[in-house]
């Protein structure tokens, strides 16, 4: 048996994976990773509270009133608002950690961004605010 | 857990596109329904009959499962690694299995409340 047909029969060991030291709240790198991934846990709230408006709304004209009704209820609100704090905390850190994606390229070469990285990565939260803007009227009947 | 390994680009896929949609549109949905209107101050725009036109337009119908759904795979995939890093390799099957059952039962009933409109 030859050293490499030996490698092969037997595979490298690699120790178990651990967590690193202080992970996860020891540092703020790592604190802010873990409740950038929690937030998805309050937008899964937040879209299960929107599937109960569209059950609702197939229910009839009184129990979509009932629906806003009981969103407007003081535990309503604070569950929108905690909700929606994690929301914006989510958007705004994916397009904050979105301005470090590949741009484009130039025959095979990547092309570096037209502004700078700190200005680049305030694009995409400004574009996610406009649609939330855009969205409200909509929903508010000032756009059709 | 081999088909899960298997399946990890479309998870990513979805992950990624969920993230987006969630991004551009959830914080206007819950300012809109869940903020405004309970206030009084969407009276005109959420009234019975223009959401439920709106929600049962071609359009409205196609933007309310996708936008639904793949928030919902977003937050399973993403659910999954907290599950993980907190938990440790041991809880690998159980996050992997209890978040995209959760994301597949949560669409069929997004599919079935929209459809059913």
């Amino acid at each position: 048996v030859s050293a490499s047909e030996a490698q092969v029969a037997e595979p490298t060991r690699t120790s178990p994976a651990r967590p690193p030291a202080g992970y996860p709240f020891a540092f703020p790198r790592y604190r802010n990773y873990v409740l950038f991934g929690a937030t998805s846990f309050f937008m899964l709230i937040g879209v299960v509270v929107l599937l109960f408006g569209i059950a609702a709304l197939g229910r009839g004209p009184e129990a979509w009133e009932g629906y806003l009704a009981s969103l407007g209820s003081p535990l309503g609100l604070l569950l929108t608002v905690v909700v929606l704090v994690n929301t914006l905390y989510f958007a705004v850190r994916f397009g904050w950690v979105g301005r470090k994606i590949a741009g484009a390229r130039l025959m095979g070469f990547p092309v570096a961004p037209p502004v700078p990285l700190e200005v680049h990565g305030l694009l995409l939260p400004g574009g996610f605010a406009f649609v939330w803007l855009l969205v409200v009227l909509v929903l508010g009947g000032v756009m059709p | 857990l081999n088909a899960i390994h298997k399946l990890e680009p479309v998870f990513w896929l979805l992950f990624g596109g969920g993230g987006f949609v969630a991004a551009f549109f959830l914080p206007g949905f819950l300012i809109g329904v869940g903020l405004l209107a309970p206030l009084g101050l969407m009276e005109s725009g959420l009234g019975y009959d223009r959401v439920l036109s709106l929600a049962t337009s071609p359009v409205g119908r196609v933007f309310l499962i996708s936008m639904l759904s793949l928030i919902l795979w977003h937050c399973a995939h993403h659910m999954r690694h907290v599950i993980m890093d907190l938990g440790g390799a041991s809880t690998a099957a159980l996050a992997a299995y209890l978040s995209y059952g959760s994301a597949l039962v949560g669409t069929l009933v997004t599919f079935g409340l929209v459809l059913s409109l």
